[in-house]
């Protein structure tokens, strides 16, 4: 069964929805051709992997955010939103961490960075993405569509204050003091969720970490769209999905043994040898696939009728399949246009497309970011979900809070030497 | 103890036969049901890998789907965290070699099957290694010595001699499978029993095992049901499964 774990890292890589499997752990470096796109698909392995715990133990949690009655049959084993807490033994600083797009409390960044945390004596409470299924189908926002930054910052704070209160109350942890941070669209969250902090000061962040954010969410979905082109080059994308399947089963075939452990998964990518445009593609799919994951969970809840039966109570055991086709025909744009907009422009009718997309950046909040001495920025140079002059633009809102790597692509270093070195200096810091 | 193995095949097989043609997975629309904005795209081939596979009988997969999650999250999992505590790390190591090991019969009766000789010799060496040094097979040091563990079952075996998967098929408790691979599971584990006999012991001592042989598989299976939070997981779960054993086959 360990390649079904392969299998999913190479469909499902990069800052997706899948939970941290033992593959994906990097502890091995590889000697595989750099690119900004291989170090976000198996990470960059050609720097050391840091010395980070091998095991965490990691506590489990579940909420109850809303009546459970009132989530949808289909999703009945997303009943209660699920969390995890990582606890020190004494009191100490405790860390929020949200996830990226479309991913779970227990994805493979995030438990890169849940290590890097606990390492550095922080309590940790990982929190899913409001884009991953499980939150969409238990937050109370019925309002507004998960990516309208602000609002879902009001949401995650009422999160944040629940589960705050569950594990003081169920696991008697007492913090010293709050950060917080997130990966990708999890990074661009806790900027929102601070500046709503700076109001109602329940947690008063002492540091905000930014980890590979977007600048531009928009921006950024249409770059990972165009890696899977549906529209102008459909055959050509699933024709190139194929081929790379069969290489990855030739090169298999090849192998020695039929095992498969964390060295051999490198040199399995080493001998495929992939084009940067097979690796964008395995990007593309796994955006997709995680899109699709977020729009079901989003149609249900908000009986939106895109890829689903509008006023249709889906029944435990009915096929979902017809679903997951729509969604898979359709891009991020796509849904943006024909079901985002349309339920903002309920809440007001003059909100523009150009409006929203400034509401789901970093723009709408850049005084905040410039001023605000808490708020820091880790990303690379080469991250694929940012354009050359939003690099550019980062440097210039944190100028000396931003720290920006060479190399790593898009969230490929959490796990890397320099990049824990970085946040335990950053961190050494908050709590002197 | 086999012919109870038999008797439960012939029981089971006939209890899905019933089932497979008995349930339904359409949606059962209600009157004010608006069909979806976005179309089905129209020829099916285009969406590729996504509908590379028919699921004839998927009314009753997506019972027995749940089923699975249900009894791995209320009975199997519960029984697998308790075995882990009580079990030191490296007394569950030996155990795991030990079935491991166990397992290399089938493993090579099914290389022979499909002429794979470096396989059948690498698989057969390792396991006089393993189970004279390595002590019964607690000890894995034929992986030391630089012996690949191989995997080959008669699902591969029917697979490599040109017998298609046919429809997918979820088992009972193990989970993804196909008509053809669901039939080596039964082959091998006929295999696996005959082997079983030969060690003497009583009922009740094979029953041991064989609950023991379960724990430590489901204990080394990192996946957990729905921890996708996808509604889609099914899908995804067939596909995966269906792409694996194509390219397991392949080898």
């Amino acid at each position: 069964m360990r390649i079904l774990s392969v299998l999913l890292m190479l469909i499902i890589s990069a800052c997706s929805s899948q939970p941290e499997q033992e593959v994906v752990t990097v502890s091995a470096d590889c000697d595989i051709q750099y690119s900004r796109y291989q170090a976000t698909v198996t990470g960059y392995c050609q720097e050391a992997a840091a010395d980070l715990p091998q095991t965490l133990d990691i506590i489990n949690k579940r909420i109850t955010i809303k009546p459970l009655a009132d989530i949808p049959e289909v999703f009945w084993f997303n009943k209660k939103m699920k969390y995890s807490l990582i606890k020190q033994e004494n009191s100490a600083p405790l860390i929020f961490i949200i996830a990226g797009t479309g991913a779970s409390f227990d994805s493979a960044k995030m438990v890169s960075l849940q290590k890097s945390f606990y390492q550095q004596g922080f309590h940790v409470i990982s929190l899913s993405s409001p884009t991953f299924a499980n939150y969409i189908v238990n937050s109370t926002n019925l309002t507004y569509m998960p990516g309208d930054l602000a609002h879902d910052a009001e949401d995650l704070y009422k999160v944040m204050k629940l589960v705050w209160a569950q594990v003081q109350q169920e696991n008697e942890v007492e913090a010293t003091s709050f950060s917080l941070t997130g990966y990708s669209l999890g990074g661009a969250h806790s900027a929102f969720v601070s500046l709503l902090d700076e109001e109602e000061q329940v947690f008063n962040f002492e540091k905000v970490l930014m980890i590979n954010p977007p600048v531009s969410l928009y921006n950024s979905v249409s770059i990972l769209d165009e890696f899977f082109d549906l529209r102008k080059n459909r055959q050509a994308s699933i024709g190139m999905f194929d081929e790379i399947i069969a290489r990855f089963s030739k090169v298999y075939s090849q192998q020695r043994s039929s095992k498969f452990d964390q060295s051999s998964i490198y040199s399995l990518f080493k001998n495929v040898e992939l084009s940067d445009e097979e690796l964008k593609l395995i990007i593309g799919a796994s955006f997709r696939i995680s899109s699709s994951n977020m729009f079901f969970a989003l149609d249900t809840s908000f009986n939106a009728g895109a890829i689903t039966y509008k006023n249709h109570k889906i029944d435990k055991f009915e096929s979902t399949t017809h679903s997951m086709q729509r969604a898979s025909a359709i891009t991020f744009g796509d849904y943006f246009d024909k079901a985002m907009l349309p339920r903002a422009q309920r809440q007001d009718a003059s909100t523009t497309k150009a409006d929203l997309i400034h509401r789901y950046s970093l723009y709408a909040i850049e005084d905040y970011l410039k001023s605000s001495k808490k708020i820091f920025l880790v990303t690379n140079q080469d991250d694929i979900i940012l354009q050359s002059s939003e690099v550019d633009y980062l440097q210039s809102i944190f100028s000396e809070r931003a720290k920006i790597f060479p190399r790593g692509g898009h969230c490929g270093n959490l796990d890397r030497f320099s990049f824990v070195e970085h946040l335990h200096t950053l961190f050494e810091k908050a709590s002197d | 103890m086999l012919n109870i193995a038999k008797k439960s095949v012939h029981a089971i097989s006939f209890i899905m036969l019933y089932l497979l043609s008995g349930c339904s997975s359409v949606p059962q629309l209600e009157s004010n049901a608006k069909a979806p904005i976005i179309k089905l795209p129209k020829d099916n081939q285009r969406l590729g890998v996504m509908s590379a596979y028919s699921d004839p009988w998927e009314g009753f997969n997506r019972r027995v789907y749940y089923f699975n999650a249900m009894a791995d999250e209320y009975v199997i999992l519960p029984v697998v965290v308790g075995y882990k505590k009580i079990t030191p790390d490296i007394v569950e190591k030996g155990i795991s070699n030990f079935f491991n090991n166990l397992s290399e019969i089938s493993t090579f009766i099914n290389s022979l099957l499909q002429v794979k000789m470096l396989v059948a010799g690498e698989t057969l060496t390792r396991f006089v290694l393993n189970s004279t040094i390595g002590l019964a097979g607690f000890f894995d040091v034929a992986s030391q010595a630089g012996l690949r563990e191989q995997n080959e079952d008669f699902g591969q075996t029917l697979g490599f001699w040109g017998v298609d998967a046919g429809p997918y098929l979820v088992l009972p408790l193990l989970g993804p499978s196909s008509l053809r691979d669901a039939t080596g599971v039964a082959f091998d584990a006929l295999t696996y029993q005959q082997a079983i006999e030969q060690l003497g012991m009583s009922t009740d001592e094979e029953l041991m095992l064989t609950i023991m042989d379960s724990i430590d598989t489901r204990a080394k299976l990192p996946f957990r049901y729905y921890s996708s939070g996808s509604a889609f997981e099914y899908d995804q779960l067939k596909l995966l499964y269906k792409k694996y054993r194509e390219i397991q086959v392949a080898r």
